[in-house]
């Protein structure tokens, strides 16, 4: 399964140097959800606010939702910003379960990373 | 009464990896069946969610199977996700991190008709139809209502995140 698994990376970018972006690219489900929760711990640890970059995510399904949910309750009692950004068109397999759960608003879902970043480090130490 | 044989017949172990394998049969089915591409994403997700639902809460141990059935009418496409397992429970049998629990709304929503069966000890079957052509979208009549409640786990009556 390491085929699988090398198509459908996530990994995370450091280069903005405080904001950590978790990068998922390809078909994300319950069989990669427990490697997204790692990686979003990894990102949480950093303390510097989290970005989660679906651009390049085909699909996604409610076992990845619930790793983002987690995250972000976290990030918030932590006081970290996070943000979820898609890119400029969006698979249907990411737009449709994001649409129709009504979590756009809640995640929250912005369009762009640079965007994404910038609206994360306008809420890093920001109390609930 | 005989039920019409099924086209595609996929047994496998009800384990995390087997998710997408059901998934890249479905887009192959669907694909010689020249489903619109908005369908067919609501078909991948919604067979998704049901196979998911098996892996998770079907089995306590690995022993158990998924079976999943696909049989192509004049009218669209039915997926029927099968598993032998403790029936319809509402919390997981096996899981590394807690259930969202949005698996059977997002079916309900994403499906042109749905119907569920099972009962204790007797395994749990999901039946989901997909139209060829929709005259409406499923999610209108269907909507996923409720939002992120307490202890991560979805509130089909919250109206705001927790």
């Amino acid at each position: 399964m390491h085929a699988r698994m090398d198509a459908n990376p996530i990994v995370l970018d450091e280069t903005a140097g405080d904001v950590v972006v978790v990068v998922v690219e390809g078909e994300h489900d319950i069989y990669t959800a427990p490697t997204l929760r790692e990686r979003l711990d990894e990102a949480l640890g950093r303390g510097g606010g989290i970005v989660v970059d679906l651009t390049a995510a085909t699909f996604v399904d409610s076992s990845v939702l619930g790793a983002l949910l987690d995250a972000r309750r976290r990030a918030i009692e932590a006081g970290q910003g996070y943000v979820v950004c898609v890119g400029d068109s969006v698979e249907p397999g990411v737009q449709r379960i994001l649409d129709i759960t009504g979590l756009v608003p809640v995640l929250p879902v912005l369009q762009g990373r640079e965007e994404a970043i910038t609206a994360v480090r306008s809420t890093n130490g920001a109390s609930e | 009464m005989t039920a019409p044989a099924p086209e595609v017949l996929l047994t496998m172990p009800a384990r995390p990896e087997g998710v997408g394998v059901v998934r890249q049969a479905l887009a192959g089915m669907a694909d010689a069946l020249d489903f619109d591409p908005t369908v067919l994403a609501d078909m991948k997700m919604a067979v998704t969610e049901a196979c998911t639902n098996v892996v998770v809460h079907a089995y306590d141990e690995d022993a158990g199977m998924l079976e999943v059935e696909m049989l192509a009418d004049e009218t669209g496409l039915t997926i029927v996700v099968r598993d032998h397992g403790a029936g319809i429970q509402p919390r997981p049998a096996r899981s590394e991190a807690p259930a969202l629990g949005l698996g059977l709304p997002l079916i309900a929503a994403l499906s042109d008709a749905f119907e569920l069966r099972g009962s204790t000890g007797q395994g749990t079957e999901v039946r989901m139809t997909f139209a060829y052509s929709r005259a409406s979208d499923p999610a209108e009549a269907n909507p996923v209502t409720g939002n992120i409640g307490a202890e991560g786990r979805w509130d089909p009556d919250a109206e705001s995140p927790a």
